[in-house]
């Protein structure tokens, strides 16, 4: 059992992308299976997959929304925000202002859901925060940049909204942690998708070496594409392989230990987990307890992401993702 | 295929007195405001469309294709089909047709990044 005054469990209906992206549910029907299957009762929802009228949601949806939730009994813990700068491709990024106001349309929506916090991300340059946090505290909602690969603890822009976030000094902001920055190996489910889909195992062993090697993951994925296309790989192969740049990188699993502090919500990225309770990639038993013992008390959310590239049951996957996580926990 | 890769829609290809209508699925998990969604192109049959008068509709609005690098404040909801209005292209319902399109995502807060995705599909007209 978890400890009560530890780490919470639940889920973001993100893991369920295909489910959703299918059709096989609406949006009330989902919860009500979430909450069926006993996978919250905290969630997550990105705004902008399910929620149409993201990033202005009427007060009337807002209504919808919590009727649903008061009738599921799940608890709407965090709203990812997305901080779209690049609206025209190859164009510069919107104005500051436009950024700033992009965000707060978001924030609002959120609070009135009934959301306790956001999920932001780096693409929001780090001098536009002081423009954000008041109005954030205004409303009553917190924010947490989510830490996602190929950014790390170490990371300099990391390291740049550490400095900020000590000079702001204000209890609504903090980190959100995605594992994937900190995967020990590419998941194997993910290398069988690409050799499903045609890709040579020696493109994958390039893969795997470059992968591993120091350097920013456009760089890397730079560097994979032009010896593939040097050496006769098919263009939408590398493209399948080159995903493992861009949502994992193999940073030190320990390395999260610096930002436990201010940490306020986890995402529990994973990719595979078998009967063993063993997830493929990404070393959960290195991790947890840095969280568990430095005295988290927030959610952390189960996301599943091998949607990405399989289409195995998303549900069985976070109900084992769940048990490793309490089994690690209650260890 | 996987989810997300899917760009043609499950309502497929319609004959319309406007011309062709496809069904067009928005291959990423999230929606995105229509100016990052290209599409990189359409054949019928083995034959390239032109698409210099072709039209996007979605939820009650219509852009001109080549308009659409403007709309940075229309959604995409991702669960949606939006739909490729081809004023130039005759077909008849009930006629099979091979159809290749392809869509591409400039996902607006990774800068440089753009996914290519192509779907051949033997759709009958509705």
């Amino acid at each position: 059992m978890t400890n009560p005054t530890g780490p919470q469990m639940g889920v973001t209906l993100y893991s369920f992308t295909n489910e959703w992206l299918t059709r096989q549910f609406e949006l009330p029907g989902l919860m009500r299976e979430v909450a069926r299957r006993n996978l919250g009762p905290n969630i997550e929802i990105i705004g902008f997959q399910n929620f149409k009228e993201f990033p202005d949601v009427s007060d009337d949806f807002a209504a919808q929304f919590k009727d649903l939730i008061a009738e599921t009994g799940l608890n709407p813990v965090s709203c990812a925000i997305n901080s779209d700068r690049f609206l025209k491709p190859g164009q510069q990024p919107i104005d500051d202002a436009s950024l700033i106001e992009y965000h707060k349309r978001q924030l609002r929506s959120a609070k009135k859901m009934g959301f306790s916090l956001v999920r932001y991300q780096f693409a929001l340059p780090v001098e536009l925060l002081p423009e954000i946090a008041p109005y954030a505290e205004d409303i009553g909602i917190r924010m947490g940049v989510e830490v996602h690969a190929p950014m790390w603890a170490g990371h300099p822009a990391v390291q740049a909204y550490a400095e900020m976030y000590d000079k702001l000094n204000t209890p609504v902001l903090g980190w959100i942690p995605d594992f994937g920055g900190t995967a020990s190996r590419i998941p194997e489910s993910m290398l069988n998708a690409a050799r499903a889909a045609g890709a040579a195992e020696s493109l994958l062993d390039k893969l795997k070496e470059v992968w591993l090697e120091p350097g920013m993951s456009h760089e890397k994925a730079g560097r994979l594409r032009e010896w593939a296309l040097a050496n006769g790989h098919a263009p939408l192969h590398i493209q399948s392989a080159s995903l493992a740049f861009f949502i994992l990188s193999n940073n030190d699993p320990k390395s999260w230990a610096a930002l436990v502090d201010r940490t306020i919500h986890i995402h529990g990225k994973f990719y595979g987990v078998g009967e063993d309770l063993v997830e493929e990639a990404i070393d959960y038993a290195t991790i947890l307890p840095l969280f568990r013992d430095g005295g988290f008390t927030g959610t952390i959310v189960s996301e599943w992401e091998g949607h990405a590239y399989c289409t195995v049951d998303a549900f069985e996957q976070v109900e084992r993702h769940q048990a490793m996580c309490r089994k690690i926990l209650a260890g | 295929m996987l989810p997300v890769e899917r760009v043609i829609g499950e309502e497929g290809l319609t004959a319309t007195p406007a011309g062709a209508r496809l069904a067009m699925r928005l291959p990423w998990y999230r929606s995105l405001p229509f100016s990052t969604v290209e599409v990189g192109g359409l054949s019928i049959d083995g034959a390239v469309v032109d698409l210099s008068g072709a039209l996007v509709e979605y939820d009650g609005n219509r852009w001109p294709l080549a308009q659409l690098g403007e709309q940075t404040n229309a959604f995409w909801f991702v669960r949606d089909s939006a739909f490729l209005v081809l004023p130039d292209v005759s077909v008849t319902a009930g006629s099979q047709h091979d159809v290749a399109l392809t869509v591409n995502v400039n996902p607006p807060y990774i800068p440089g990044m753009k996914r290519t995705n192509p779907q051949v599909a033997t759709l009958t007209v509705n």
